[in-house]
């Protein structure tokens, strides 16, 4: 066996202390937990039982004793392990027989908690280009203006009448038109609202939250009905 | 696999489809469910209709529109998880969240780039040149009509614009991946490349300056129509339906792992846009995308359409000069 030079020992040290500072925050996009196999049951067996969850499109895997290394790459959607990208699943001793210990990444949560942050950007950079397009909206608006008044009344088709649909709204005067503008908020109408990237950062947010409890649950019932079976 | 021969062509060779409406599963079980997935999309039809048409100026409003459409997917998203019409359809949080990022994509950044180029700057362009005040005479029509016609313009735009998208290859790169979908849930209609949607929108229809009250009836027509053309449920569409509209069985053939059967059913609302031009086929499929059901990821997604033009562009200079070409076969 090679011995460690100091500078070799130091790098270690100073990964490992980066792990374990990642681990406050990997925890986003990390899935971990443990599975007690069911008594009496060897290494050999589990990992044969879990062999057929390997056997999907795009996944690969490699055995090193009581360790396996998976990887994965454009996953089905029914696959069992779609949000997994990669991970390790280990069969360790424990008190009463042995344990299945997992740690598995998945970049659909990271990126699902990321979406927030892009949505706001995005909603920023919508308010930053309405600002810019305020004046042009301004002309816009005195040319809808000129326009409505060339257009005049809209009459209602006589079998509509009849029918009795709601007639349409006369041209508003000035200074109701100001008035439902800004009730109506000026930039929406102009296509520069940022309120619909706000509501998709919320949405992110809200999603990475459901995914966050609920895949660790459904990867932890799956190993278990995987190793009981 | 033999096929099925469905006028010249025969479909089916290369991936299992059902054709006919005889040989379409119904929905099973007890007399009320059986009532609901019969009377569902109709229902939603005919009351849209109604309640656009006479509900008053103060309500009648792009907001209400944009509430509605809201509801009625979350409504539909439902459906999905408590009846999934194959279960390798099925919803899951990841096809969720990717999905919903499209949808999200769509409504925040392609409607801001729409600002500055695509339909939006294109029709208004139009409307400054030609004058268009002077179709003033179609807000005289009855509303109903009005509606239709706004759907049908718009519909036979998309009609050709979808059969471009499949015969020549520079419009196919952007909406190919959207082939690469493998199954069929509610809010896939907006999985795709960004460039695919500015393409869509390029359709004749807007043009005109029309009743307001028309456009909502035409939004609300197109919405109860074409929110069943990706979605994981079955139901008991009638056969009028199925003659008139674009389905979940006619979509879900347009998406197909067999080739042959992808070059059919191209109108989003009017499925007898198709039977008018000879390419509806009435039929299904569950084994969808391409490649043999390849999934691509998001990122793959967005470059595709740019990697694989560089690729074919260098291929076809590397073989001969640019226009000196005389061995292309004529798409149809």
């Amino acid at each position: 066996m090679a011995s460690l030079s100091a500078s070799d020992g130091e790098a270690l040290s100073a990964s490992a202390s980066k792990g374990s500072r990642m681990r406050w925050i990997n925890w986003i996009w990390h899935i971990r937990g443990e599975v007690p196999l069911p008594s009496d049951q060897t290494s050999e067996e589990a990992f044969a039982r879990l062999d057929p969850l390997f056997a999907h499109t795009g996944t690969t895997h490699a055995r090193m004793g009581d360790m396996v290394r998976v990887m994965k790459r454009d996953q089905l959607a029914q696959d069992p392990l779609s949000v997994v990208d990669s991970g390790t699943l280990c069969i360790e001793p424990a008190e009463q027989g042995g344990v299945l210990r997992y740690d598995l990444v998945s970049r659909a949560l990271l990126y699902c908690f990321l979406a927030p942050l892009l949505f706001l950007a995005v909603g920023q950079l919508t308010v930053f280009l309405g600002s810019l397009e305020k004046p042009k909206s301004e002309e816009k608006a005195k040319k809808d203006e000129a326009k409505k008044d060339k257009k005049g009344e809209i009459q209602l088709n006589p079998v509509d009448k009849f029918l009795g649909a709601p007639a349409p709204e006369k041209p508003k005067d000035d200074k109701k038109d100001a008035k439902d503008k800004k009730k109506d908020g000026e930039r929406e109408k102009d296509g520069f609202s940022p309120t619909p990237a706000y509501v998709f950062a919320g949405i992110f947010a809200a999603l990475w939250v459901l995914g966050r409890l609920l895949e660790p649950w459904l990867i932890r019932r799956l190993f278990q009905r995987t190793l009981a079976e | 696999m033999d096929g099925i021969r469905v006028g010249k062509r025969i479909v089916g060779t290369q991936s299992p489809v059902t054709i006919g409406w005889e040989n379409i599963p119904k929905v099973e079980g007890g007399p009320l469910k059986r009532l609901f997935f019969s009377w569902f999309q109709p229902a939603v039809f005919f009351g849209m209709i109604a309640f656009w048409y006479y509900a008053p100026n103060s309500i009648a409003k792009a907001s209400t529109a944009i509430g509605i459409g809201i509801g009625f997917r979350v409504i539909l998203q439902i459906l999905e998880l408590t009846n999934p019409r194959h279960k390798s359809w099925q919803i899951t949080w990841k096809e969720l969240a990717t999905d919903l990022f499209y949808v999200g994509v769509s409504a925040t950044m392609v409607n801001l780039a729409e600002n500055y180029i695509g339909s939006d700057v294109a029709i208004e362009a139009i409307q400054g040149s030609l004058h268009l005040e002077k179709f003033a005479w179609f807000t005289g029509l009855p509303l109903l009509l009005q509606a239709f016609l706004i759907i049908f313009i718009f519909d036979f735009g998309q009609y050709w614009m979808h059969r471009g998208m499949h015969n020549w290859y520079p419009l196919w790169l952007p909406h190919s991946v959207h082939h690469y979908i493998t199954q069929l849930n509610v809010h896939k209609g907006a999985v795709g490349n960004p460039v695919e949607l500015f393409l869509i929108g390029l359709g004749i229809g807007g043009l005109f300056d029309f009743l307001p009250r028309a456009f909502l009836l035409a939004g609300a027509i197109g919405m109860s129509v074409g929110a069943y053309q990706h979605i994981n449920v079955r139901f008991n569409s009638p056969r009028w339906w199925r003659w008139t509209f674009n389905t979940t069985e006619h979509h879900s053939l347009h998406h197909s792992q067999d080739f042959e059967s992808t070059r059919s059913n191209y109108a989003n609302t009017f499925i007898f846009i198709d039977r008018m031009f000879g390419t509806c086929i009435d039929g299904e499929a569950e084994l969808l995308g391409m490649e043999g059901g390849r999934r691509m990821s998001i990122r793959e997604q967005m470059l595709y359409p740019f990697t694989e033009g560089w690729k074919a562009y260098k291929e076809r200079k590397s073989r001969e000069p640019f226009f000196d070409d005389h061995s292309a076969v004529p798409a149809e």
